[in-house]
């Protein structure tokens, strides 16, 4: 039966944990403060080791809370992190994605700094500062930066923050062994696309929507095994979906994998959410890393990226890339439908469209189905948000009192 | 009909045919040992990328699946200009050098945008029986594609 207005606005008869109000995925005023209350406090992945593999190569990233910051590994093969902002005039420092600078010179005035963030010379200094401001005044603004699961490079712009590892803690445990190797990227290519961030990252916390693909459901969902992978949920948001044995050949054109991943059995599937947009996919022989970058309520860029073993052979590796391209490239059967999915998301739930709720109510004892993965992630935003997701301002307890 | 205007014409023909979505004209234009490539450079981890790569029974397959996928329904139009024709006599085959521009027009309203720029890199086989697509590598400038598509260009 169709539904009126006010049926349209009643609550869902879900319990609280079950459903969000659309006004999570369009308000401007959220989306600032999740800036400030997610993005800059949380560990965030800005490139792969493999992007600057000798001294002084850098490359740039723009960090979700905002700030543009500059990754560089220094002479001691230290990677560091700072913000692309010369202390100055505000200029940009480096205006490349990547490149090697053994000193970072602003073209404006010509301040130099070295790789370690000192400024190692102010042009005319003394002539102009005389002795009240010198190099030792002017370094860059250092961003805790540390290298880990699978080699990533992670940022965190609050220095009050605890360890990368403390923030992840044991949500990769499915991923134990899989990524001692060292790995390199082979792919890279940005998406923008109206849409929130999160639902970017609901559309890698959930599984139901393998009805869109029709790769998946003739590979993973008429399989064996596919109803008995499960969710878990981890502290700080994080959350794991558990393998399966994918049936490359049942798709037409497509054939059974030749090469797999150290630990990881034939056909097997991974897939790790790190908190607040960050997904570990690895399937069966490529290893991709979603990075939600949101820009606004209703823009996102994501990041994609495929990884091999560095070890590879030129066989291996194109193999790989062949996997890869086949449901993740940007031509995949895959990608364009969940890109699709989340586009439709957001023309659907702009502002003023009178979106009012989403639901998360599947409940299947947290197999493949249920929708327990977003249900995790909306918990932890909502603890970090002061602010809940089914009601975030608070209408319903004034209404209540 | 010449040679040179014969290749050119093929390309060209190539790109209008897929513009009609007739992927079996597309197909009847290609060598039985047909490679379509589609790549890019990434400066962003300064590597070459492939993004697309099949061979003739692959593209087949590609075409054939499509309608059981969820996919963008905005046409795209191909836009080609064959720049050079370089001629290979013995060999019997033809490199050719065009540059692409792909547009995309929304179904509600016809809005036209710029999808895509880059370059077709074709190998022709020249046969009794005419020019056929032998090799084609698009190589694309643009590397942000939106939510994409599922037709190669």
């Amino acid at each position: 039966m169709s539904r009126n207005a006010v049926q349209w606005k009643q609550k869902p008869n879900f319990p609280e944990s079950h459903y969000v109000d659309t006004r999570i995925y369009t308000e401007e005023d959220i989306f600032l403060d999740e800036q400030r209350k997610i993005f800059n406090k949380c560990w965030i992945i800005a490139c792969h080791e493999s992007e600057i593999p000798t001294a002084y190569d850098y490359r740039t990233f723009s960090h979700p809370g905002g700030p543009p910051l500059i990754v560089i590994r220094g002479e001691d093969m230290k990677v560091r992190t700072f913000y692309n902002i010369c202390p100055h005039r505000g200029n940009t420092l480096l205006y490349e994605p990547v490149g090697n600078a053994k000193r970072i010179t602003c073209i404006f005035h010509a301040w130099s700094f070295n790789s370690t963030g000192d400024c190692v010379d102010i042009s005319r200094g003394k002539e102009g500062y005389q002795d009240r401001f010198a190099c030792k005044d002017a370094g860059l603004r250092e961003v805790k930066a540390e290298v880990g699961f699978g080699g990533f490079v992670w940022v965190n712009v609050d220095d009050d923050a605890g360890t990368l590892a403390d923030y992840i803690g044991d949500a990769m445990g499915l991923l134990g062994g899989h990524l001692d190797e060292p790995l390199e990227v082979f792919h890279y290519h940005k998406a923008i696309v109206d849409t929130n961030y999160k639902l970017w990252h609901d559309t890698n916390s959930e599984f139901y929507h393998d009805y869109m693909h029709y790769f998946n459901r003739i590979t993973g969902m008429i399989q064996p095994g596919y109803f008995d992978r499960k969710y878990t949920g981890y502290p700080n948001g994080h959350a794991s979906v558990g393998s399966m044995a994918i049936k490359y050949d049942a798709y037409e054109g497509s054939k059974a994998r030749g090469v797999g991943w150290p630990g990881l059995a034939p056909g097997g599937w991974v897939l790790i959410d790190i908190f607040p947009g960050m997904t570990y996919n690895l399937r069966t022989s490529v290893l991709r890393m979603d990075t939600a970058i949101p820009l606004g309520p209703n823009k996102l860029l994501i990041e994609f990226r495929g990884l091999g073993l560095k070890s590879d052979t030129p066989e291996q590796r194109a193999e790989r890339i062949r996997d890869h391209n086949q449901i993740w490239g940007p031509f995949g059967r895959n990608l364009h439908e969940d890109l699709l999915g989340v586009h439709g998301q957001g023309l659907a739930m702009r502002e003023r469209t009178d979106s009012k709720w989403v639901i998360h109510g599947r409940e299947e004892n947290m197999t493949i189905h249920d929708e327990g993965g977003m249900r995790h992630f909306y918990a932890e935003w909502s603890r970090r948000m002061g602010r809940d997701a089914f009601n975030p301002y608070g209408e319903q307890t004034e209404a209540a009192k | 009909m010449d040679t040179r205007t014969a290749i050119t014409e093929l390309i060209h023909r190539s790109g209008l045919i897929m513009d009609d979505v007739n992927f079996k004209g597309y197909l009847d234009l290609c060598a039985p040992d047909y490679q379509y490539r589609i790549s890019a450079y990434s400066p962003e981890i300064r590597k070459d990328m492939t993004w697309l790569e099949h061979d003739r029974a692959g593209m087949k397959s590609l075409f054939d699946n499509l309608h059981k996928h969820n996919s963008d329904k905005s046409p795209i139009t191909r836009h080609i200009s064959v720049c050079t024709v370089a001629i290979d006599e013995q060999a019997k085959t033809a490199d050719v050098v065009s540059t692409l521009q792909v547009f995309r027009t929304t179904l509600d309203g016809g809005q036209t945008e710029l999808f895509a720029v880059g370059r077709m890199l074709d190998t022709v086989a020249l046969g009794d029986d005419g020019p056929l697509l032998k090799a084609r590598n698009v190589r694309l400038d643009t590397r942000m594609l939106g939510f994409g598509y599922h037709i190669p260009f």
